[in-house]
């Protein structure tokens, strides 16, 4: 028995070793090699057959100039502007939540997640339907359209964007706030600091948070395609993301100048996240939580405390309530947008219509079931990998693979949808994979890898976080007091993360339903997603059964979460419950 | 029922084992017995891999060589590596490592799950009666204070039914009060129910109170094993002497032996005072030695003719009694030395050494 046991554990090690080739080779074909050869090619198009030059700078200068450089110059400037606005309005408004007696403290951040979900290609719709002449404002009695001249421009992408990166910034903010013990404001009052004095000594210490607001939304904001697809283009401003995937759908299609672009991209990205993730792991306000006292709220006097929680609802009426708003009456109403002669006709032809195959042929419970296959495989697949890479994260271990996928994680992250997308319909094309490989382009299950490619970094870091927070005490205990393996994992993790791993495998749900570039690029023939059927319905002007589909999707998203949660809730045992977003007791 | 009933005390046998972390030995060549029933202390600084070698008897860690056997079972060699849950012991962790979302109930009982559930749940009952948290059960450890949890620790460690366990630092995060009176519980419920304990601390007080046999490590080596009163009375190295507790070390010259194992020494600032003192090991006669002084070696006296000058320097009231630091020298002081009657600061005072309490050491011990 003991013999046996010796030879399993020499076995398990192996199979570690072995596990850890696996994953790296799974990173490697799901992100490094497609995104890799696709740079690759900027330089040297000789090597995948797309030029005669193995090494040429021609189309780095073809990339910098003209619409595309323009386009890159757009997306530059309105990320820093967007993000600038999003750190101010998320940390005035962390700090009313957090910190005063505002109202509405347990309601505000149950709107930032539902902001969160909303893709920004969803929210240009609503902004359209609610501001454009005979929109929905206007069939309110609200004239509007004075406001839609500017919204079709820089002034609308910015509105749109800011909205969008606002609840990335305030999750920062929130968590930079919170642990922010009100110790450190009274030490500076008792020690003779005025307001500003010791505001001055305590911006510091939120500092790192701060940054890494500013971080996430602009690299946010640079790869976001949903507003330069649905809203830029149709303005003629030209930004990064969309003239990318405008040099790959054009004919022919300009690879070598879309790989420069995709270079410049992950360039401007890769800073912010380097940034934000030195901030985060340096964990320099990490000695704020933990021993922090309970935080003490300023208390508004009743008038400013109406005021102020009347501007916090504005603020969501304008994030939130517009885009919502706008898709369902954009979906109730008839001939949105079209005279009408002044009277606003309501109808349910637009979910007849999105219900049942349209003229064009197009069902919509045909992508709709589709989408939520998709979803759902690829959330699953996406909470496996994420877990299996985020334990290797947070195993505690310094050595060398570790900093490899660590350093491949984090760079994933600063990789935008669009790039993965046509660095995917590059690799999964060459000759060499089509032919001695694999033959995935244009399937069902390129799309899918694709996607799970895109939400496993970001869901890898969410989960690395509690795994890295459990003692490792707590799993020892469990196999000294005669657990095995699997009953270890079963009583021990699982239980601890089973929280995180739920809203993690929700976000992948909600986000890969409305995903959009990369299933623009992806999507196999006759399997249509339904974010490129909602799109092509709007770019077909229908945009009321467009946005009746929308309506639907956004309804069936949040009961997909609400449901969830609600299983979650009642099946689970009361300890697991218990147990906080980080894996700590709550 | 009785707990020995369910419990057979198992034998350690810890043969020539080493752990290599990287380029670092933890330890080097350990060799170990603990007698079936036995209470054993692993005594050592930080860093001397007291917990390196717990873990290594739990199967957490492997060693790089060496043997261990649990009973008659060999856990490991070169071939052989018995996975934890298959060693049939319990442990009680310095964080207690109580999971978190199991109520006090469902820790304890959870090396019972194979038990028929009416008989589980007497026994988790039971052992928290013994406890004294039979009113916590439904209660989640972060409702408990540290000694409750520690106690739900002791109680889980407990219900494993197993022969041995081992306890890793287990009142290093408690206040003194609960510390003590932890102490005890722990060393009469193990001892009651009849099973092999390894404890690992580096409170030498703590040792003393419980062991039946210590062994101090140091840098991954066994320096010294044997009953407490063997280590306290004759510690073979200056590490051993100093890690088990000293009112002072001062240096000092052998002059001639005196008894069967002891010397007088003089003091370099005290030359006309001859120090009687027992020699643990063998000495060179010619080769400078230290002086090693316990507290319980030194006595005060206001006047008279016997022992070395000094005056008080500070002086505490610790409820028997006063203790109190005496400078001798210009440079070397006695600390804790205890006395019914408080001599205040600045007053001069004669201390006394006993000769059967004090010892001397070769001084590149007392380097060490």
């Amino acid at each position: 028995m003991s013999s046996t046991a010796g030879t399993l554990q020499l076995g398990r090690e192996r199979g570690r070793r072995l596990s850890g080739i696996a994953l790296w080779l799974v990173l490697g074909l799901l992100i490094v090699a497609p995104v890799g050869c696709f740079i690759l090619l900027a330089t040297s198009p000789r090597l995948f057959g797309q030029g005669s030059q193995l090494f040429t700078l021609r189309y780095v200068s073809e990339a910098l100039s003209g619409v595309t450089g323009q386009g890159l110059f757009n997306s530059l400037w309105v990320s820093v502007v967007v993000s600038v606005l999003a750190v101010a309005l998320s940390t005035t408004l962390a700090w009313l939540v957090h910190r005063t007696n505002v109202f509405g403290r347990r309601l505000w951040p149950i709107l930032m997640w539902l902001l969160f979900l909303v893709p920004t290609w969803m929210m240009t719709l609503s902004w359209v339907d609610v501001l454009q002449p005979y929109g929905s404002a206007s069939a309110i009695g609200l004239p509007t359209s004075w406001l839609y001249g500017e919204f079709m421009g820089p002034f609308g992408i910015i509105v749109v964007l800011t909205t969008a990166s606002l609840p990335f910034a305030y999750f920062v903010m929130s968590a930079g706030l919170h642990g922010l013990g009100s110790e450190y404001e009274d030490a500076a009052r008792v020690h003779g600091a005025g307001r500003l004095a010791t505001l001055r000594t305590v911006l510091p210490m939120v500092a790192p948070a701060l940054f890494s607001a500013f971080a996430i939304s602009f690299a946010e904001t640079m790869s976001d395609f949903g507003v330069p697809f649905t809203l830029a283009y149709h303005t003629h401003f030209p930004m990064a993301t969309y003239t990318l995937f405008s040099a790959i759908s054009s004919f022919p299609a300009n690879f070598s100048v879309a790989a420069v672009m995709a270079i410049v991209l992950i360039l401007t990205t890769v800073p912010p996240i380097v940034l934000q993730y030195r901030t985060t792991t340096r964990r320099s306000y990490a000695v704020l939580s933990g021993r922090s006292r309970e935080i003490r709220r300023r208390e508004f006097a009743p008038a400013s405390r109406w005021l102020v929680s009347a501007g916090i609802g504005l603020l969501f009426a304008v994030s939130v309530g517009v885009p919502l708003v706008g898709a369902v009456l954009g979906s109730f109403v008839r001939d949105l947008g079209i005279y009408a002669g002044g009277a606003v006709r309501l109808t349910t032809t637009y979910y007849r219509q999105a219900l049942s195959p349209s003229v064009a042929g197009k069902g919509f419970s045909g992508p709709l079931l589709l989408s939520n296959q998709i979803a759902l495989g690829v959330a699953t697949l996406t909470a496996v990998l994420a877990f299996v890479f985020a334990r290797r994260l947070a195993s505690g271990t310094s050595g060398w693979s570790q900093r490899v996928t660590d350093f491949l994680l984090l760079g994933s992250v600063a990789v935008p949808g669009v790039v993965l997308g046509v660095g995917y319909i590059f690799f999964y094309n060459l000759p060499v994979i089509t032919l001695h490989v694999i033959n995935l382009y244009k399937t069902l299950p390129l799309l899918m890898l694709a996607l799970v490619a895109t939400a496993l970094p970001g869901q890898t870091r969410l989960l690395a976080g509690p795994l890295g927070q459990i003692q490792s005490s707590l799993g020892e205990a469990a196999r000294v007091h005669g657990a095995g393996l699997w009953r270890t994992w079963r009583t021990t993790t699982l239980p601890l993360v089973s929280r995180v791993m739920l809203w993690g495998w929700l976000l992948t749900f909600a986000k890969t339903i409305a995903e959009l570039p990369i299933c623009q690029i992806l999507y196999a023939p006759s399997q249509e997603p339904l974010s490129v059927t909602i799109q092509a319905y709007l770019g077909n002007y229908e945009i009321g059964t467009g946005t009746a589909m929308t309506v639907v999707a956004l309804v069936e998203m949040f009961l997909v979460i609400v449901v969830a949660l609600g299983l979650f809730r009642v099946f689970t045992p009361r300890g697991w419950r218990r147990i906080g977003w980080s894996g700590v007791s709550s | 029922m009785e707990w020995s009933e369910f419990m057979k005390a198992v034998s350690v046998s810890i043969s020539s084992v080493e752990k290599v972390f990287g380029d670092k030995l933890a330890l080097d060549e350990v060799s170990i017995e603990v007698g079936a029933g036995e209470f054993a202390v692993l005594l050592g600084p930080s860093g001397s891999g007291k917990t390196t070698l717990l873990r290594c008897i739990a199967g957490i860690e492997r060693p790089s060589s060496g043997e261990i056997r649990i009973g008659e079972q060999l856990v490991v060699s070169s071939r052989v590596f018995v996975p934890p849950e298959r060693r049939q012991l319990s442990m009680v962790f310095q964080d207690y490592a109580l999971w978190p979302h199991l109520t006090v109930r469902q820790n304890v009982g959870f090396a019972l799950h194979r038990r028929p559930s009416a008989e589980r749940r007497e026994r988790v009952s039971d052992l928290l009666d013994r406890v004294g948290i039979s009113n916590l059960a439904d209660r989640f450890p972060s409702q408990l204070s540290g000694g409750e949890q520690q106690r739900v620790a002791l109680a889980r460690a407990l219900a494993a039914d197993a022969g041995l366990i081992l306890f890793d630092e287990p009142l290093s995060n408690l206040d003194a009060d609960r510390r003590e009176q932890l102490r005890i519980e722990i060393s009469t419920l193990t001892r009651t129910a009849g099973i092999t304990a390894i404890y690992i601390t580096h409170d030498q007080s703590e040792a003393f109170a419980m062991a039946d046999q210590i062994c101090v490590l140091n840098h991954g080596r066994v320096v010294q094993s044997g009953p407490p009163e063997k280590v306290y009375r004759d510690p073979v190295s200056a590490f051993v002497a100093r890690f088990t507790g000293l009112a002072a070390e001062l240096p000092a010259t052998l002059l001639c032996p005196c008894g069967a194992s002891g010397f007088d020494v003089a003091l370099p600032f005290a030359q006309d005072h001859r120090v009687s003192a027992r020699a643990p090991i063998a000495l060179d006669p010619d080769a400078p030695v230290r002086l090693f002084v316990r507290a319980a070696g030194v006595r005060l006296e206001r006047s008279g003719h016997d022992g070395i000058v000094g005056e008080v320097r500070d002086v505490a009231f610790v409820g028997r009694g006063y203790e109190h630091v005496v400078q001798i020298g210009p440079e070397h002081f006695v600390t804790k030395v205890f006395s019914g009657e408080r001599h205040e600061r600045d007053e001069t005072v004669r201390v006394c050494f006993d000769p059967a309490a004090n010892f001397v050491l070769p001084v590149q011990e007392g380097v060490q």
